[in-house]
């Protein structure tokens, strides 16, 4: 008895991981199989759970299931590079294009695809903005605060998620728009980043809305400033440029891509599905809770923004002098 | 005041019919899981994320979802007896003495002292959860750069005592574990190590691979030298129950592993794997009889499994206090309740009562009923032990190849399986310890990160290690230790230098 509900267990177990890596075999009217969103960061993750998210309201909207595929590990290329390596034909889809991994790191090493060239944009679904802050008991009541404090100090140390990626690059630009030297301390991943500033083991810190929200509310960490043009919806404090320093960038944004050669008709077809899921009551009170801003761009406009962001981080990397050799 | 209200209410929550069922759900999956090698809880419960969807109630997905995490830490120690191949990475140092007891006809009383110190452990480690939950949060926040700088040179130490062959070879094998620990991107500046090239390397190489690898593999490729027909492990399987010298002997081992499986499974970044082996390096230093560790010492069993329950129970409190996920599974949880609209964190407790309570009575009630099914499940699994492995091993090799698949959806990381299987096999082969290897391989990558963060921190001065007090504290320990074995080796070369001189 025991013995055979293993079996049975083992069974189901076996076939759930076998479906979710073959899809049914194509047939001719798309989509007529599950869409594999390709999410190449772990499970659980701000960019995982935006997918998952997705996936859960798909059902309304799309007539086939969206599946969610985690490709992790290699710094986020090689799941990258296997929708690069696959058909174009709309059903394999990357998720979280935009990120450092196309922005920033092109710039800092060379990959085995080009990510403007090999992957075609079909929409942005969220920006997430770098926001800076304090623990809640610090002295620095304002942004002020901390740069002159930071003036006067020959030390000052900042908890970024890794060298070189969207937080530091922000910090960094921040620092020497204010004028002080900062050393930023490259921990792994967000979440640890905004562990080490609740823990106070560093002077500012900080991270994305999704990240350092939850601490916000619970009166942990006191946000100071907000790395883009105009302010967060997810997040209620003033941006840099409000408060003198001029530090804009692309943040980390996510958005969807298909493998180049995919049919317009298809890339029109996706984009306008996800463009009606933002629209969806349910997908937006769970984007609320997330801390993650809907901000939907098509196809054209996405391509466009993400040029003017590639090229941004380009520049910005160099004037920062920011290298990872 | 303690809110026993609410713990009370906690308990009506989870012992409702819905409740109940989703809890045992939770619990025979994660044996399931458990059992097989490689397939591990995060990646279970990524798959029943859509499931939790249709059970509509955040209480009733956290709790299955809870039950596949911890059922999972039951189940990884059967594989790791029974046949020398860790079914969870947690389990990997249960393969050194367990896989020996088995050899000894002995595999039913350690499977039933891993399944009860497992139960111990566990509810230890819910008691703690229940009862000092955010005290012991805020001091784990507090955990930073130089304190698992600390922490890891402590369990660098007790690593000299994971081996007990030879020790050139043990060094050999921590020596290639940091090498591989070293390989992707740097933590600090960046830097592509190691990869020659390969974009899949960049990430690093995953623990279950290699911990599959070297131990599952490699033990199926050794075991293919021998003739077939030949029985794997041994026909004998004498007394399925643990004797009472079996209970005496394990009772101490097992408080000890709850402890540090406990403190361990609180740290940000901690987790089941760390707490294993720095229980099991502990048994063996307290032990009246170290020459057994490796040869089938049931304290090797019962300690380690101990301290991964104890740190599953505890690495709860991260999540439902601060909303701070520690490892990878329970990032999963987080990001279920999440997309469920209700967020962990310091508010839980005053938002979602229910949640919070639910699930620390429902982990009470799991830990029941995975005892019940596991212990009945003894018996069992050790006639698998009867089966020819002629059957057994493909059927092993395919789920290890599944699990490792699984974890990352990577076809690189089966190359990778590959390659450190056959140096698991060549390893057995010509007798070096895989267990230093493994060790290095998980706190060689904690100690490099943590000993740049803290000089980052503090401008290069060394004192950030000594200043600190709990990094002061473990630093003064590793002190203490060091000299204690200098006096203690000391003093053995003066007694046997002084034993001829009397004689003549």
């Amino acid at each position: 008895m025991n013995k055979r509900r293993i079996l049975v267990l083992v069974l189901t177990v076996l076939a759930l991981s076998v479906a979710a890596v073959f899809p049914a075999l194509a047939a001719e009217k798309y989509p007529s199989k599950p869409i594999e969103l390709i999410v190449p960061y772990s499970a659980g993750g701000s960019t995982d759970v935006l997918a998952r998210a997705i996936a859960k309201v798909a059902p309304k909207y799309f007539d086939v299931p969206l599946v969610v595929v985690n490709k992790a590990g290699g710094g986020a290329i090689p799941g990258r590079d296997y929708v690069v390596q696959s058909k174009p034909d709309g059903y394999i889809l990357l998720f979280g294009y935009g990120s450092g991994e196309d922005l920033v790191v092109p710039h800092e090493r060379p990959l085995p695809f080009d990510t403007f060239k090999d992957l075609l944009p079909v929409c942005r679904i969220s920006q997430h903005s770098v926001v800076l802050a304090v623990p809640a008991d610090s002295q620095f009541k304002t942004l002020k605060d901390l740069v002159t404090w930071a003036k006067s100090r020959p030390h000052v140390t900042a908890a970024v998620s890794t060298k070189g990626a969207a937080v530091d690059i922000a910090f960094q630009l921040f620092a020497k728009e204010a004028g002080f030297k900062l050393t930023s301390i490259p921990m792994s991943g967000g979440s640890d980043a905004v562990t080490a500033l609740t823990g106070h083991q560093v002077d500012f810190g900080g991270g994305h809305p999704s990240e350092v929200l939850p601490h916000i509310k619970a009166d942990r960490l006191r946000p100071l400033a907000v790395a883009l043009a105009e302010r967060d919806p997810a997040v209620d404090v003033p941006t840099f440029k409000e408060q003198g320093y001029d530090v804009v960038t692309a943040g980390s944004v996510k958005g969807i891509a298909v493998p180049k050669g995919t049919p317009r008709a298809i890339i029109d077809y996706l984009a306008d599905k996800f463009h009606q899921i933002t629209r969806d009551p349910e997908f937006i009170s769970m984007m609320k809770d997330l801390g993650q801003p809907i901000l939907y761009m098509g196809p054209d406009e996405y391509a466009g923004f993400l040029k003017k962001g590639f090229d941004q981080y380009g520049n910005l990397l160099k004037e920062l002098k920011i290298e990872t050799k | 005041m303690f809110d026993f209200h609410g713990l009370f209410t906690g308990f009506d929550i989870a012992f409702s019919l819905v409740n109940l069922l989703y809890a045992f759900i939770g619990a025979l999956v994660g044996t399931a899981i458990g059992v097989l090698p490689g397939l591990g809880p995060a990646a279970t419960i990524a798959l029943l994320l859509p499931v939790s969807y249709k059970i509509g109630s955040p209480v009733t997905s956290i709790i299955m979802m809870a039950g596949v995490y911890y059922g999972a830490m039951y189940g990884g120690s059967t594989t790791s007896i029974l046949l020398n191949i860790p079914g969870e990475a947690a389990s990997v140092v249960t393969c050194m003495d367990g896989y020996q007891m088995a050899k000894k006809g002995r595999a039913g009383a350690a499977l039933g002292i891993a399944a009860i110190g497992s139960f111990v452990a566990g509810t230890i480690g819910i008691l703690g959860l229940t009862f000092i939950a955010p005290p012991l949060a805020e001091i784990a926040i507090r955990f930073g750069p130089p304190e698992y700088f600390a922490l890891t040179v402590l369990g660098l130490l007790m690593a000299t005592y994971l081996g007990g062959g030879s020790a050139i070879k043990g060094l050999i094998m921590v020596v290639v574990g940091l090498l591989m620990g070293m390989i992707g991107l740097d933590p600090i500046s960046g830097a592509v190590r190691f990869t020659f090239g390969n974009v899949n390397l960049q990430g690093g190489i995953d623990f279950v691979t290699v911990a599959m690898g070297m131990f599952g593999v490699g033990e199926i490729l050794y075991n293919l030298e021998k003739t077939e027909g030949v029985q794997l492990v041994t026909d004998k399987v004498k007394n399925l129950w643990p004797t009472l010298a079996d209970f005496v002997r394990s009772r101490w081992a097992i408080v000890r592993g709850s402890v540090i499986g406990f403190l361990v499974g609180i740290l940000p970044g901690g987790g089941a794997v760390l707490s294993s082996l720095l229980s099991y390096a502990t048994e063996k230093k307290v032990s009246k009889h170290p020459e057994e560790f490796g040869q089938g010492a049931i304290e090797g069993v019962a300690g380690p499994e101990s301290a991964n329950n104890a740190a599953a129970s505890s690495s709860f409190i991260p999540l439902l206090t601060l909303g701070i996920p520690s490892n990878a599974s329970i990032a999963m949880i987080f990001a279920a309740l999440l997309i469920q609209g209700v967020t962990p964190g310091p508010f839980l407790l005053k938002e979602h009562p229910d949640v919070f309570w639910g699930v620390i009575a429902s982990m009470y009630i799991g830990n029941a009923m995975l005892l019940v099914l596991n212990l009945p499940l003894v018996g069992v699994w050790a006639q698998l032990l009867r089966v020819p492995y002629a059957y057994l091993a493909p059927i092993i090799a395919l789920f290890t190849l599944i699990g490792v698949y699984s974890v990352n959806n990577s076809a690189f990381d089966i190359w990778l399986l590959i390659v450190t299987g056959i140096l698991g096999y060549l390893a057995r082969k010509l007798n070096f310890e895989t267990g230093p290897l493994l060790l290095a391989f998980v706190l060689g990558p904690i100690l490099e990160r943590a000993l740049r963060q803290s000089l980052l921190i503090s401008a290069g001065s060394p004192a950030i290690f000594f200043a600190r007090p709990i990094s002061g504290a473990m630093m003064a320990a590793a002190v203490l230790f060091i000299l204690g074995n200098l006096w203690a080796s000391w003093k053995k070369s003066r007694e046997s230098k002084v034993q001829p001189a009397s004689v003549s």
